[in-house]
């Protein structure tokens, strides 16, 4: 069988500061008709880049070298003229791009833009409206005539991403290129998205290119990965031998540095140091300055993919000795110490918190009534604690966050800190207070001054705080920057021209700058690279140790949760439906949404292909009418008509441990199938 | 939600239309002076000047007198001119037909703009920092750097002196065949147009480059659709919602802008009506311009405002 997709010697350079930047470097590989390939890599190894030139697209500023070719049944794309081109983008080549929000266009019904791409393909007018309906349900969408006159910003994000999906699937293409579908979604969203692609794939038998940077997703649903550092393709191989078998040094770092929802907190360790620094690429191997198999000689040496199984391909001329290597190493490195959690008078306490975000008024000129995103909400965190919140969009989390930090007034509930009442808005807070609370948010960017370099925007909360100026400024600055693994130089940087984890940790050392007992960690970690998460969470942890600070901990990534958390609390809208110890929570018995959350992550597997088996989407349970267990829309496991009209009750599990349902906990125990199905691979 | 929003928009128009005809009329009526002495001159006598005062009454309060203007105003009575004594001459007679030349040529320029703005930005945009970019801008930058009687000027010498393919003087009063109509608009509205066109092609056009950027128009693109559709349907609807803003205060402009250019052409228009009422001291006929054009200039604010929650759907649904 001929190839569907072969590209050849891909290089590609973005014009950038006056000069070439490489991006893409001699990538080649090749797609068989139905096969599913994976690209996988940190941010910047330049997925997205080869991605968008497998449907002829060049941004502009960049050049693709003229040697390159990138061969579609038989015709090179890159060659092609601009109407022979629009000739397959969408009907034979489709793309599903990262963003789904940002990709359908503001202003168009989405019928409409799906309706468009069957026109511009030449299907005839009465047929079109037919197909749109027939691919609006077969992407699983409810009320597809309904859902065809809706705008774009009606939709939730897992339903975008399914019109988009549809729009993709249109004109039957024999190859759909996917750019991180899920990455921002919710995990239950997330899981519909990969069964759904599962299932279209056996069903039209088309071939994938997948890049992402989760490697447990390209477990789940790719046949063969290919692994990319700095713009070159440094292993490639079938799912399950990559999985097995990994070869390459950056492959066995990036595998080793997922943080699993299976592997309880004391077992990680950092195989992956540093990240990616474009410019300090050395002429060799482009991983040679994060390596810690480097020889001299890697430097200079450039590496090519060379044959080290049947399909297995890497690009490392040690390939044979690395992972007798990497297990001396791994006997090295100080085994993490097991934490527990520390007891003693919390430090924070919620009381029966209600937050509310919005405020409605039934007509212009009534009293706005507070509309609840977070209800009772009742928990404590203990110094050097790490309490976490997990839960989907819109459970009220990062509300309870804002509510704690003084951003907003809470209606009702109690907040105590030290054993002081705290006010709800920070203007009527004490200096103290306001520095022993410290919020980290999720994107960096937006809290960081672009016009400040970072000497200022750490040195702020010195002056305010501790009234330091000049000399002492600077001093107790680097070593804040020194704190979370930061270079000295950096002081004189601005928030452009550093990276987003690098961002991130300014963004921290600003907060530590407070010297603060708490600090709210509102999904810190969510827009970074596994890698550089697994730094920051370690530079979180020994920042923990040293100075007793207690973190809130909010998180979407039960993973990471798993890997930080002393203790966790389930918030599902706005309400806490299980909380204990990380290791109760994360066993049996589940709250029926726990266990659906943790059955919705995907796991690098490598004997099996799990794909997680979730019914609904987050969105579906938040517009019907409010029930007495708030999960009642949504729960596979649901009673009856009880769960609408009594309240759960809260049934303690163990001490620390208690959630709040109908079924009895003998049963929920014996209801669970997540850990059960996992077992061998835990052992793996 | 977004009729609510509509009205709420038309309330808020209608008051600050009052609001600028209290202003309106306590200028015009409070400047300094026996407007009697100042309109009959000195010598007339103290019967001529009560007389006067009478008719106009002067003596009532000034509140009174506002209501009785602002009464008459709304039914198209904008009482009787200053000049000319004998006549009595209706306000609004000799505004009509000025009203009606002004429109025109407001109409001729605005017609042309909105075409000429979008395609002109359009290829700019297109053809980000490559020659037409170049071009056009440059040409922008220059029409940004002139004033209009300049470039009216520059247009008679051009097409009336040098070519003579157009009248230098408009006699839009005695044009009555279309082809009359057009030969006496066409420099005065080409005028008007430059100067609105040289600000808002240059907004159009970032706002057009920004949104080419964006993801969705890649994924448009990425679709496999023809390049028109892109534009037509993807780029532009989104990037006029920024735009029209401008386009909104230069239709605001558009009247100011009128004043100078109906000199510039000696065209007979509200412009040069307002300016020759300033030179008698017309009162009421100022005020009837004065009205005329805040009523227009609130009426584009308003129809730019309404456009623009058409236009987002987040606001059209709700
Ligand atoms: S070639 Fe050398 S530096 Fe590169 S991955 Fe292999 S061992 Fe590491
Ligand atoms: S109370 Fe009912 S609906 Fe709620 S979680 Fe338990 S079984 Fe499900």
């Amino acid at each position: 069988m001929n190839p569907l997709l072969e590209v050849e010697n891909l290089t590609v350079d973005f014009w950038n500061q006056n000069r070439w930047v490489n991006v893409v470097s001699h990538v080649s590989f090749k797609v068989m008709p139905g096969e599913a390939m994976g690209l996988v890599g940190e941010s910047g190894c330049g997925k997205t880049t080869t991605a968008y030139t497998l449907l002829g697209y060049r941004r502009p500023n960049s050049r693709i070298d003229k040697n390159a070719e990138v061969c579609f049944d038989g015709q090179n794309i890159l060659k092609l003229p601009g109407s022979a081109l629009r000739r397959i983008r969408g009907k034979r080549i489709a793309l599903v791009p990262q963003n789904p929000t940002t990709t359908l266009s503001p202003g168009m019904r989405v019928g409409r833009q799906i309706n468009e791409v069957l026109a511009a393909h030449g299907v005839s007018g009465g047929e079109r409206q037919e197909r749109v309906l027939d691919l609006l349900a077969h992407v699983r969408l409810p009320d597809p005539l309904k859902t065809a006159q809706k705008y774009p910003h009606q939709l939730s994000g897992g339903q975008q991403q399914r019109v988009i999906i549809a729009m993709a699937l249109a004109c039957r293409p024999d190859l759909l290129v996917l750019d991180e579908p899920t990455t921002g979604l919710d995990v239950t969203t997330q899981a519909q998205i990969l069964e759904l692609l599962m299932h279209l794939r056996q069903e039209q038998g088309m071939a994938m290119v997948y890049v992402t940077h989760d490697l447990s997703v390209v477990a789940t649903i790719c046949d063969r990965v290919g692994v990319m550092y700095a713009g070159e393709l440094v292993e490639e191989a079938p799912t399950g031998e990559l999985f097995r078998n990994p070869r390459h040094p950056y492959t066995r770092g990036l595998i080793a540095s997922v943080p699993s929802v299976r592997v309880p907190r004391q077992r990680r360790r950092i195989l992956l140091r540093g990240y990616l620094q474009r410019d300090q690429l050395p002429p060799g191997c482009r991983f040679a300055p994060r390596c810690l198999f480097a020889h001299e000689s890697c430097f200079s040496d450039k590496q090519n993919l060379v044959t080290a199984a049947e399909n297995h391909q890497v690009a490392c001329w040690r390939w044979s000795e690395v992972p007798q290597l990497a297990t001396e190493i791994v006997e090295e490195l100080p085994q993490p110490e097991i934490v527990s959690a520390p007891k003693g008078a919390p430090l924070l306490q919620v009381d029966d918190l209600n937050c509310a975000y919005e405020y409605h008024r039934a007509s212009l000129f009534a009293n706005p009534v507070a509309k609840l995103v977070v209800r009772d909400v009742s928990f404590d965190i203990r110094p050097s604690e790490t309490f976490a919140l997990v839960g989907e969009s819109g459970s009220g989390k990062s509300t309870i966050a804002r509510t704690i930090a003084g951003l907003l007034r809470p209606p009702s509930g109690k907040v105590t800190f030290d054993d002081q009442a705290i006010a709800g808005k920070v203007g009527a807070r004490t200096q103290d207070l306001r520095r022993d609370i410290q919020l980290v948010l999720q994107n960096p960017d937006a809290s960081l001054n672009p016009r400040q370099p970072v000497l200022q925007i750490i040195g702020r909360p010195l002056e305010i705080f501790f009234h330091l100026r000049g000399k002492e400024l600077r001093n107790r600055v680097e070593q804040l920057l020194d704190d979370v693994r930061l270079d000295k130089t950096y002081v004189r940087r601005y928030p452009g021209e550093l990276s987003g984890g690098e961002r991130q940790r300014v963004a921290i050392a600003r907060a530590l700058a407070a010297n603060p007992k708490l600090m709210l960690c509102d999904e810190i970690l969510s827009a970074l690279d596994v890698s550089v998460q697994a730094s920051i969470l370690e530079l979180l942890r020994a920042l923990q140790a040293e100075r007793q600070i207690a973190y809130l901990f909010i998180s979407h990534d039960l993973a990471v949760v798993r890997s930080l958390a002393h203790r966790v609390g389930v918030l599902y809208l706005g309400e806490l439906c299980e909380y204990g110890q990380v290791e109760e929570v994360y066993s049996p018995p589940f709250h029926p949404y726990t266990h659906m959350l943790l059955s919705a992550v995907p796991e690098v597997n490598t004997e099996s292909r799990l794909v997680p088996t979730v019914r609904s989407d987050a969105a579906e349970g938040t517009g019907s009418r409010k029930t007495a267990c708030p999960f009642a829309n949504r729960c596979p496991w649901k009673v009856g008509k009880i769960c609408e009209d009594v309240p759960p009750p809260l049934q303690q599990v163990s001490e620390t441990h208690a959630l709040h349902c109908h079924i009895p906990l003998e049963e929920l125990r014996q209801r669970e199938t997540w850990s059960k199905s996992t077992l061998q691979t835990a052992k793996s | 939600m977004i009729i609510r929003l509509i009205l709420s928009r038309m309330v808020l128009a209608v008051l600050t239309l009052l609001a600028v005809s209290v202003f309106i009329f306590w200028t015009a009526e409070i400047l300094p002076g026996d407007i009697a002495a100042r309109v009959l001159g000195r010598e007339a006598t103290e019967e001529s000047k009560q007389a006067f005062r009478d008719r106009l009454r002067l003596d009532r309060p000034l509140h009174e007198r506002y209501w009785l203007w602002l009464k008459g105003a709304v039914q198209g009575d904008f009482g009787v001119s200053l000049v000319d004594q004998s006549q009595e001459r209706q306000v609004a007679d000799s505004i009509k037909p000025r009203l009606k030349n002004t429109a025109i040529l407001g109409v001729y320029a605005f017609a042309l703009y909105v075409p000429v703005t979008i395609f002109l930005a359009s290829i700019s945009a297109l053809y980000r920092d490559r020659l037409p970019d170049g071009v056009i801008s440059l040409v922008n930058l220059v029409g940004l750097a002139m004033p209009e009687f300049v470039i009216g000027t520059v247009l008679i010498y051009g097409f009336a002196v040098k070519w003579s393919l157009l009248p230098v003087l408009s006699q839009i009063q005695r044009a009555e065949t279309l082809k009359e109509i057009l030969n006496s608009t066409t420099l005065p509205a080409v005028t008007l147009t430059i100067v609105m066109s040289v600000y808002s092609i240059r907004l159009l056009r970032d706002s057009l480059i920004e949104v080419l950027e964006s993801e969705y128009i890649r994924m448009a693109i990425l679709k496999g659709l023809p390049r028109y559709r892109v534009i037509l349907f993807h780029a532009l609807p989104n990037a006029a919602a920024p735009a029209l803003n401008t386009m909104a205060l230069n239709l605001a402009y558009l009247i100011g802008g009128v004043v100078v250019v109906e000199q510039v052409f000696a065209f007979q228009g509200l412009g040069s009506l307002l300016v020759q009422s300033v030179f008698v001291r017309d009162a009421p006929t100022i005020e009837a311009v004065a009205l005329l054009v805040s009523t227009v200039y609130i009426a584009a604010n308003l129809f730019a405002d309404v456009m623009s929650i058409v236009l987002n759907p987040r606001l059209r649904t709700g």
